[in-house]
């Protein structure tokens, strides 16, 4: 790695090179036989022979990205993505000014199209501030942090423990003792630091990815400290989730937009896009999209920030709008959902859309969010009051 | 409680000939439906992280049981279609998520529920808490004719018991809820509280009051202004 690794914990999981699976035979084809097969980051995955015929273009696809990758290396050095704004203390000549906004612009495309995967650790620690972040502290940090509290008991690390084989089960190296013990000691360290949000389910599927990625424990554990204290909205892991509950109503909001023909259908059948959208976000999609589809979303989401949720949900929702305005029922429109987020193998299906298709520019979405941040609180407040009525009438 | 009882072929017709404009006119279908014999249902199940809710799901739609389920984020939908006497009844089942937090999102699961599961752990005490506490929120909130079943999961580990049947049962005869012990893992009583909660839901004619519907004990009202601020 290109990093020094502090702990011993370089992770013993590979990507896999190749697809493992038989070629299926005509007959296979003909019945329409789901086959289960292994993705790029090693999950299991049941699918028909199309799908796997995707995965296999995909691989492709990659491996093309990555030529793309290091042809710019060679051509504008190593590290030239960090390079992309200019640093202030130095004064830059304009000939240097243009080439760095050519240089952001050309890295804006190139990650829309997809960082390869070897290329995935470096360029998310740079890229997300998670680098920057580390280096305000002293380098012993991680180890002082998890050291200091293995030990420890408290409700946060009862329900990691709770959680830890029920996190990915069935993963090659995530359900081992050695990935239980990984996502364990990020994961508890991670409550220590931040003790408001301490730990929320879900957060183990996201640190679980990000250790499948970084291959290192320490740089797992900065990339979800960037990702919940800086590209995050605050609070969508905290006490009531009242971020989460925030970027739901904006992201409403956002389809009736985008989608009016679409938002009032689904108003009219009764189906809160939330009952769907909630785990996408609290997850970042890593419970419902396959692996390399989710990590294209966290390329882009890591270097744009939190509103690519937003395009990539209304992306699915775009996707199928036909079919969806022709359901009457609230179940078989969430079955159309699921049934293609679970399928969506070819990233840039979903990302061509989220990103071509869909252009909120104009929204401004700060203050989208000041707006229902305010509706959110009055009304999780009184919740909180009318249960507490409840408690006291039946104590008496 | 709305009873949406239009004819579904009917509704199907209309939403087809007016596929170009949104069907602003259609009332919400929510709660359970109905259309010739057969009845759509919506049910919650809620609980304590851990007691088991998606594994009793995974029983009930799969046949199914992992000793690791995947801890459950927001909600995960599923459908299941049960024939009870001359109906069928279609289940459209929303497991939740049971850490604290996720305590705010429940009542959009919860709203329009015709049924909904409390489940709780044999084995831990603080999981039948957690479960009373459940039943107090959709007695206040949810929708008055819900039909409740309080299911005492992991019924197969007998000898980690820490609620005991008799305990659990007096708690929910006192509520309005059917009570029954369960095991995802054995599979003992999973399908029977799914049967049981179909016999029970209302049936058509929404002006007699349908047999088996479980009437809610609330408490007096008189009681709120004997306890002090709120």
């Amino acid at each position: 790695m290109m990093y020094p690794i502090q702990r011993n914990t370089d992770l013993p999981f590979e990507i896999q090179p190749e697809i493992r699976i038989l070629r299926p035979s005509i007959h296979a084809r003909r019945a329409n036989l789901v086959v289960k097969f292994q993705d790029l980051y090693g999950f299991t995955v049941e699918g028909n022979v199309d799908d796997v015929n995707v995965l296999n273009e995909v691989r492709e696809k990659v491996r093309e990205q990555g030529r793309v990758w290091w042809a710019m290396e060679a051509n504008k050095g190593a590290n030239w993505y960090l390079h992309t704004y200019g640093s202030s203390s130095i004064a830059l000549t304009s000939s240097l000014r243009f080439s760095v906004l050519v240089n952001a612009m050309t890295l804006k495309k190139l990650i829309r199209k997809g960082i390869p995967p070897s290329l995935r650790p470096k360029v998310w620690f740079s890229l997300s501030g998670a680098a920057k972040k580390k280096s305000t502290v002293p380098d012993s940090y991680y180890n002082d942090l998890t050291g200091a509290v293995s030990d420890k008991i408290t409700p946060a690390t009862k329900q990691i423990d709770h959680d830890l084989p029920r996190t990915f089960p069935g993963h090659p190296w995530l359900d081992t003792p050695e990935g239980h013990a990984a996502v364990r000691r990020v994961l508890v360290g991670y409550s220590f630091r931040d003790s408001d949000v301490g730990y929320c389910q879900g957060l183990n599927y996201v640190a679980a990815m990000l250790l499948l990625v970084m291959k290192t424990e320490e740089e797992a554990f900065w990339m979800l400290a960037v990702l919940l204290e800086n590209v995050l909205v605050n609070d969508c892991y905290t006490d009531n989730l009242s971020g989460c509950h925030v970027e739901q109503r904006v992201f409403k909001d956002l389809l009736t937009q985008k989608c009016p023909r679409l938002s009032a259908h689904l108003e009219t059948l009764g189906f809160d896009v939330s009952l769907v959208a909630t785990e996408w976000f609290l997850c970042l999609f890593s419970k419902s999209l396959p692996s390399e589809t989710t990590m294209r979303v966290w390329d882009v989401l890591f270097y744009e920030g939190a509103k690519v949720l937003f395009n990539v949900a209304l992306a699915i929702f775009k996707m199928k709008e036909e079919e969806l305005l022709v359901t009457y029922h609230v179940g078989d429109a969430i079955k159309i959902i699921q049934n293609t987020t679970h399928h969506l193998f070819d990233p840039d299906d979903l990302l061509t859309i989220a990103f071509d298709k869909i252009n909120f520019m104009t929204t401004n979405l700060s203050k989208q969010r000041k707006k229902q941040e305010t509706v959110v609180m009055a009304e999780l407040d009184q919740r909180l009051r009318r249960l507490n009525t409840t408690k006291l009438s039946v104590k008496s | 409680m709305t009873w949406q009882s239009a004819n579904q072929q009917q509704y199907t017709s209309l939403l087809f000939a007016a596929k170009e404009k949104p069907l602003f006119s259609l009332d919400r279908i929510n709660m359970a439906t109905i259309g010739h014999n057969n009845l759509n249902a919506k049910l919650v199940l809620l609980g304590d992280m851990g007691a088991g809710k998606s594994s009793l799901v995974l029983r009930f739609v799969k046949g199914q049981f992992l000793e690791f389920q995947e801890s459950t984020i927001g909600a995960a939908f599923f459908s299941q279609t049960l024939a009870v006497n001359d109906a069928t009844v279609k289940f459209e089942i929303w497991d939740t998520a049971g850490q604290e937090r996720y305590h705010s999102l429940a009542p959009m699961y919860y709203r329009g529920a015709a049924a909904a599961i409390i489940v709780y752990d044999i084995t831990s005490a603080d999981s039948f808490t957690r479960a009373k506490k459940w039943v107090q929120e959709l007695q206040k909130q949810g929708n008055p004719n819900m039909v409740m079943a309080l299911a005492g999961n992991k019924a197969d580990l007998e000898d980690k018991r820490k609620v005991t049947a008799e305990e659990a049962r007096v708690y929910a005869e006192e509520n309005g809820l059917f009570f029954m012990e369960t095991s995802a893992k054995t599979a003992a009583n999973v399908n029977d509280v799914f049967h049981e909660i179909a016999k029970r839901l209302p049936r058509a004619q929404p002006t007699q009051n349908p047999a088996g519907m479980v009437l809610v004990d609330r408490p007096a009202e008189g009681a709120r202004a004997a306890s002090c601020c709120s």
